[in-house]
């Protein structure tokens, strides 16, 4: 019956090949294939609206709303000069919300794939490395590591704070990639469960729980780039403002 | 997009010859290469694959540039340009309000500079009507002035030529008199002159 339920309601989301343990390689590819169709077409519609002086079409009007929301985040977070991140940090918003979305109507998602949001994971901090690299250089992005210049004895703390902190960057991938997989994860776990219980009745309860995953769809869309945002922060802030300053109170934020 | 570079900085043909290559490289990980760690964690209910994850890397290297160049690039040109015009007319908005407002002062200006030019033309006109008038008036008692000389001239001309009229006649009536009384005629110069004589001694004069 529970299968049954799977099938007839479009909350019926975790089944598939994988199942708990994801697509397989192929599985996901396929995902997201479909992620990648859905999205260009959402685009395609909404960039034939941008050749209005104001925008009429509801899908222009909605990536448009999208992107002054990403250049508020952007600039609020990371500076002025955050601008420039804005086409990343959008990509990076549409894909991981519509392949969450896909979650929705679909036994599984790339979001629903620990690897794929691994990867996910590992672009955002290659580039958040890549830009303190430019940023500071290679040396100086490094030397962030150990913290404040210590001298004799206490350079033994300088290099357990470097340690520590490039712990923390590895972490960061593992966190990030972790939390997506979770939550988009356990909904479907969620959804299945309340389909069992529903069962009997042939009620699919899963269902009920269709909002609370929209909700869930956003959020971890805009925690993953506003985490992003906040790595970047953390790495670029030093031109502009005093690095323990900078780098003291966003380390706090996450 | 061929040309374009992508947020790394590097061009577009080589981000995808990398993400190409990540591919393949994935799917050969994915299908011949096994971590004992990794079998472990899938027991335990978390399937990581490499091979996935090297793959979707390439895949999202390629994706991001081309969301980039296919729609947040003109979307954030259209949304630049439209900013951009809003400020051109606001500025253009500003410039002709303060245009406006010096036309204004220029305006005001130049009617107080009429009104004032008016006042003196009209002070002015006052003025050559007052000269006006004063010549007119000097004219026109001069003239009466003029007029009153000559008519005393004849008057007085009139009033001695009826006296010398006169005269004679009494002369004659005198004459004519005295003839009727003596009988004879005593018309002769002598005697005119005489009574002539007489007449101006007993004029009253005025």
């Amino acid at each position: 019956m529970g299968e049954v339920l799977t099938a007839g309601t479009l909350l019926g989301a975790a089944g598939g090949e994988g199942g708990a343990h994801g697509a397989s390689y192929e599985g996901l590819f396929v995902y997201l294939g479909i992620v990648v169709v859905i999205l260009f077409l959402f685009l395609n519609s909404a960039k034939q609206g941008l050749n209005n002086r104001v925008f009429k079409k509801w899908t222009t009007q909605w990536t448009e709303q999208l992107y002054l929301f990403i250049e508020n985040m952007t600039v609020g977070i990371i500076g002025g000069h955050g601008r420039k991140y804005i086409p990343l940090i959008m990509a990076l918003w549409m894909i991981i919300f519509v392949s969450n979305i896909v979650s929705l109507f679909f036994p599984t998602a790339p979001t629903a794939d620990l690897s794929f949001n691994l990867a996910l994971a590992l672009i955002s901090i290659g580039y958040v490395q890549w830009e303190g690299m430019k940023a500071n250089g290679v040396a100086g992005h490094f030397s962030h590591f150990a913290g404040p210049k210590l001298g004799g004895g206490l350079v033994l703390i300088s290099l357990m704070i470097f340690v520590i902190e490039l712990i923390s960057e590895v972490m960061k991938n593992v966190s990030l990639s972790l939390r997506l997989f979770g939550n988009i994860e356990g909904g479907h776990q969620a959804v299945v469960a309340m389909n069992e219980l529903g069962a009997g009745v042939y009620i699919p309860i899963g269902f009920f729980l269709l909002p609370v995953k929209l909700l869930t769809c956003v959020v971890q869309a805009l925690i993953f780039t506003l985490l992003t945002c906040v790595y970047i922060s953390l790495v670029t802030h030093h031109e502009e403002e005093g690095h323990e300053h900078g780098h003291g109170e966003l380390a706090g934020a996450h | 997009m061929a040309n374009q570079k992508s947020s790394s900085g590097l061009p577009f043909p080589v981000i995808l010859v990398i993400g190409i290559a990540m591919m393949a490289g994935g799917f050969y990980v994915s299908k011949n290469v096994h971590i004992e760690f990794l079998t472990k964690l899938a027991e335990q209910g978390i399937s990581l694959d490499p091979g996935k994850t090297i793959s979707a890397i390439g895949v999202l290297l390629i994706l991001f540039p081309v969301i980039r160049s296919f729609y947040i690039g003109p979307l954030g040109d259209a949304i630049s340009g439209r900013t951009a015009e809003l400020e051109r007319t606001f500025t253009e908005a500003e410039s002709l309000r303060s245009e406006m407002t010096q036309m204004r002062s220029d305006y005001e200006r130049r009617l107080v500079e009429t009104e004032s030019a008016a006042r003196e033309q009209i002070q002015s006109e006052i003025r050559k009507a007052q000269e006006l008038r004063g010549q007119l008036e000097a004219d026109a008692r001069s003239r009466a002035d003029e007029y009153l000389h000559k008519a005393q001239a004849d008057i007085e001309n009139e009033k001695n030529r009826v006296i010398t009229d006169l005269r004679l006649h009494v002369v004659d009536l005198t004459l004519g008199a005295t003839e009727k009384i003596l009988g004879e005629n005593v018309d002769s110069d002598r005697n005119r002159k005489l009574i002539a004589e007489f007449i101006d001694k007993v004029e009253v004069p005025g």
